[in-house]
């Protein structure tokens, strides 16, 4: 404060302010280098599809995207619909809290019909089949026949790359016994 | 209509100064956005439905003898042969046990390709310990046609010559039922 006083002073103060001004153009040069390389790699997301970390999903070179439907999720710990945990696998002390060389087992009571319909998982999946329909039952849309739209059964399954066909095969009959009729394996898209 | 020249003088000497601090709220905005709605993992789908027939559907196909040609996955190898003898059985050796050898795969279901051109149809039955990956993987080999493959022709429905783009696209799991 006392330094601007003086008259003098006054005249360096202005001096400085005149001088300092913000070079906003080579800002805005990087701005639009960065702008151009978001919009070069730019992909929406047309799914509500999710993921949980630790999860190594496998890399396909399939172009089809994935689109949107009920999900299980295979992690190594457990089986996840919906967001729901509804198994847990049996760890063993070598495997627990490890994601690297899970069994991926089942305990006795979460399977039967001779251990390949997965019991929680085939009750959440006829849940939600029954959920689907009751909700296209009341929706206004309609077939040409003017019946409710048919229930679409897909499920699409997210699993760990490192799990066994045995577990896969479990879910597959487990959802094909609860009426789900399309399975959509959703796999991370092979860079080109 | 005419300036003074004193003022026609002055005019030239003011530089316009653009004004760039909206621009860049601009570019921000875009920026955050553009981040926040990206989608860094891209997902995509294989698609297989799950196996159903009726016994009438089952005896009207065996009457024409399909080529039903199946991919069997085992720890060791990979065993391609056709139900009806349409085709000889290969068994092609797996890199390392549990993970096929894609390309020779690829490979040989394309010679079957050309030879059946107008088949889409490959059930495959992986073993219970092959893993995940390697299924995918082999789905794709199964499915997918890589630009640097033979081209290869079949009919369209007006029967015209038409360029495939899939090799057998329809992958159909044939052990669900079962148990190894």
């Amino acid at each position: 404060m006392g330094a601007y006083r003086s008259i003098r002073g006054r005249k360096r103060r202005d001096k400085v302010n005149k001088l300092f001004e913000l070079q906003l153009t080579s800002m805005i040069d990087v701005l639009v280098i960065i702008l151009v390389f978001l919009l070069k790699s730019y992909q929406t997301s047309t799914n509500n599809l999710t993921t949980v970390p630790g999860l190594q999903m496998p890399i396909s070179s399939s172009i089809e995207d994935a689109r949107d439907s009920l999900q299980v999720i295979v992690t190594p710990e457990g089986i996840t619909f919906e967001n729901v945990r509804i198994v847990d696998f049996v760890q063993t002390e070598a495997t627990a809290g490890a994601s690297q060389g899970a069994e991926y087992k089942f305990a006795a009571q979460d399977l039967d019909e001779e251990g390949r319909r997965i019991v929680a998982l085939y009750d959440a999946l006829v849940k939600a089949k029954e959920k689907s329909e009751f909700l296209k039952a009341q929706s206004t849309v309609r077939d040409d026949k003017g019946q409710p739209m048919p229930f679409d059964g897909v499920i699409a399954i997210t699993a760990d790359k490192r799990i066994q066909y045995e577990t896969i095969r479990k879910i597959m009959y487990t959802s094909g016994a609860a009426g789900y009729k399309i399975f959509r394996f959703i796999a991370q898209r092979k860079e080109t | 209509m005419f300036r003074r020249p004193s003022s026609r003088r002055k005019s030239g000497s003011h530089a316009i100064e653009l004004n760039l601090v909206p621009m860049m709220d601009a570019f921000v905005t875009l920026i955050a956005f553009l981040l926040y709605t990206m989608a860094f993992v891209a997902f995509i789908s294989v698609e297989t439905p799950l196996p159903t027939s009726s016994p009438l559907e089952v005896a009207e196909a065996l009457k024409e003898k399909p080529l039903q040609l199946t991919v069997s996955i085992r720890e060791d190898d990979v065993q391609i042969w056709s139900a009806f003898d349409k085709v000889p059985s290969k068994v092609i050796k797996n890199m390392e046990p549990g993970i096929p050898d894609f390309k020779l795969i690829h490979e040989h279901l394309i010679s079957i390709k050309q030879q059946f051109p107008s088949e889409n149809k490959v059930v495959i039955a992986p073993a219970g310990l092959i893993n995940y990956e390697a299924i995918i993987g082999a789905m794709d080999s199964i499915r997918l046609l890589e630009p640097t493959d033979p081209a290869i022709f079949a009919k369209n429905a007006a029967g015209v010559d038409e360029q495939i783009k899939q090799l057998f696209p329809e992958v159909i799991f044939g052990n669900i039922l079962g148990r190894d």
